[in-house]
């Protein structure tokens, strides 16, 4: 039997790129550590019965109510990113793990990179 | 899969689907999971990245040589200018000049006859990256030509060459590019359609002032950006040719590109849709019989979501560039909001704009090229302005001027006191210096004494326009008025 207190919480890396980090204290990377299960709608209470496991879109929410210092128009639309910021998990297009669904694991790498500084 | 109530029946909700057409398995080599979708199809990395120079070369190679082959390897006929304004593509464009063509391989056993050999050297015999500095035009905003120069010099082929915008009013970098001198210095009442010009002699200004004063001026919010990026794009080609290159290259990517093409058509541009993607120019003044100078972009089948993956996974720094739209609601903010949205959603109709427009070509061609711009001017356009608008509020057509408009200023052709400037323009140049707001001008008070970049005034040299100013011939009452204080009386009077 697994030690609960071990599955009560992701360890995460996060990298910014493209200008997003200007938006998160000017630093690229941070490392953070979010609940392994989640209210099912972000901001409700946490209950036993209504949960889900943590993925991209409970993070993307953290993100902007945790670590996040101006600017939110600027990183989150319509409860996602924003058009124009890619996301990788572990180097990989999210599009390719399902996008926010995607369940996130303890140690993986979520890398935002903004596209919006044109060409 | 019922189709009832999603909120009591979880199964009648619809799948969502997905981005990728098939499988997760890379579509090229079919071997490895992929990485990255790119308009439904998957890549991994070790594919994606020869794709990518693929992509780029299928669009440069064929413009090398002045034939359009490259049997006998690539021969071009002059430099090369980079132009580089810090943004995601040309970052990546200067990675991948680097990467394709100036490559050197660390084993020396390949190095045959050394790394000076012919062989051995870049397809161009100098490249040149020139970076345009546009904080004077836009205050408030950081100078970065530090940030940029650390970039540029991480690639020791190239020669770095920084400009800043207010080069544009500065007449002694004309001389130094080579720029015809004029015998008057030009300003131009901009408050009036007919853009009358008013000659000035010449005498030492300041550049940044002069840049400011031809901002301010400017009517409308969109018309801002249409400036600023009109005045880097001539001093990139003015450099360009001053650095004897036969190769101009810009980092605009497809999604840049399909940007540029709505946002150009918007604004009237419809007659150089071809220019936006790919031109040949060369200065409407010029001496001896130079091949004209190939701009190109061959980032043009690129998205910027490949660039972005590219630069990311080649450990690319980008300096960034700043966004100068026009504010949300200008042509270019509005027009790239829409883009930037239509890729995510529909990534496959973004490249459709660009292979559409690239379809489109004008019904009639045209000898003349825009004073301002130096593309061609499609013909009768004022014309065709004059027919089909209400551009005036003191036009016999309206019933009384709205509530805002409080100087209703007559602008009939006759009451012109010089040369007009409105022929001598295209369409998207003339709607930029002369457009009006609904909601009322932008333009500073100041806007009838406008000063003009510096390649405008020897265009008209060769025109009539300053034998105009420089000498009439008098009528004779006018003569016998001027004198008359000096002449005897009649005898018979």
């Amino acid at each position: 039997m697994s030690d609960s207190s071990e599955s009560a919480s992701v360890s995460l890396k996060i990298e910014f790129s493209g200008g997003l980090e200007l938006l998160f204290s000017n630093q690229r990377s941070h490392k953070l550590k979010i609940p392994a299960q989640v209210p099912k709608t972000y901001g409700d209470a946490a209950s036993d019965s209504d949960n889900k496991p943590a993925d991209i879109t409970f993070l993307i929410h953290y993100l902007r109510d945790n670590l996040l210092k101006e600017r939110v128009e600027l990183f989150m639309e319509n409860g996602t990113v924003r058009p124009g910021i890619l996301v990788l998990v572990n180097d990989t297009d999210w599009e390719l793990e399902g996008e926010g669904d995607y369940v996130l694991k303890d140690g993986d790498e979520v890398v935002f990179i903004s596209t919006l500084h044109g060409g | 899969m019922s189709c009832g109530n999603p909120v009591s029946e979880e199964d009648s909700l619809m799948l969502r689907r997905t981005k990728y057409d098939k499988t997760r398995i890379c579509g090229k080599c079919r071997t490895n999971v992929g990485n990255v979708v790119i308009r439904h199809a998957v890549y991994c990395k070790e594919c994606f990245l020869p794709n990518i120079t693929t992509k780029f070369k299928r669009i440069l190679e064929p413009t090398i040589n002045v034939n359009g082959t490259r049997k006998k390897g690539f021969k071009p006929t002059g430099n090369l200018c980079v132009g580089f304004t810090g943004g995601l593509g040309s970052t990546v464009l200067l990675d991948l000049i680097s990467d394709c063509y100036y490559s050197t391989p660390t084993n020396e056993d390949v190095l045959k006859g050394g790394k000076d050999h012919p062989r051995n050297a870049g397809v161009w015999k100098k490249a040149t990256v020139c970076y345009v500095e546009i904080c004077n035009a836009l205050p408030g905003t950081r100078d970065r030509t530090e940030e940029v120069r650390d970039v540029v010099e991480q690639y020791k082929h190239f020669d770095f060459l920084p400009l800043r915008i207010e080069n544009a009013f500065d007449d002694m970098w004309w001389e130094k590019v080579g720029g015809q001198r004029s015998e008057l210095s030009l300003k131009v009442d901009i408050g009036n359609e007919e853009l009358v010009m008013i000659p000035q002699p010449i005498e030492s200004r300041d550049p940044v002032a002069a840049l400011l004063a031809y901002i301010s001026a400017l009517p409308t919010q969109t018309a801002v950006p249409s400036a600023i990026q009109n005045l880097v794009r001539l001093l990139l080609l003015r450099t360009a040719w001053s650095t004897d290159s036969s190769h101009l290259l810009l980092g605009t990517c497809l999604t840049s590109l399909s940007v540029s093409l709505i946002s150009s058509i918007s604004q009237g541009g419809g007659f150089v849709v071809r220019e936006e993607a790919q031109e040949e120019w060369q200065p409407t003044v010029s001496s001896g019989s130079r091949r004209a100078i190939k701009v190109v972009r061959p980032l043009r089948d690129i998205g910027m979501k490949e660039c972005a993956i590219w630069a990311w996974w080649r450990g690319l720094k980008v300096v960034g560039k700043e966004s100068f739209l026009g504010g949300k609601q200008g042509i270019g903010a509005l027009t790239k909001n829409f883009i930037v949205g239509l890729e995510r959603d529909y990534p496959s109709t973004v490249s459709t704009i660009a292979r559409t427009c690239g379809k489109l070509a004008p019904k009639d061609n045209s000898e003349a090229i825009c004073l301002l711009c130096e593309r061609p001017a499609q013909p009768g356009v004022q014309d065709w302005k004059a027919r089909i608008s209400i551009r005036s509020f003191a036009d016999p057509g309206l019933a009384s001027p709205p509530p805002h408009a409080t100087n209703v200023v007559s602008n009939k052709t006759d009451d012109l006191s010089g040369p007009s400037l409105t022929p001598y323009l295209c369409y998207p140049c003339h709607t930029t210096l002369t457009s009006r707001s609904s909601r009322g001008s932008t333009a500073s008070a100041l806007v009838n004494s406008t000063p003009l970049p510096v390649w405008v005034a020897p265009q008209l040299d060769g025109k009539g326009i300053v034998e105009e100013w420089g000498s009439r011939k008098m009528e004779r009452s006018d003569m016998k008025q001027s004198i008359s204080e000096f002449l005897l009386p009649d005898e018979d009077s």
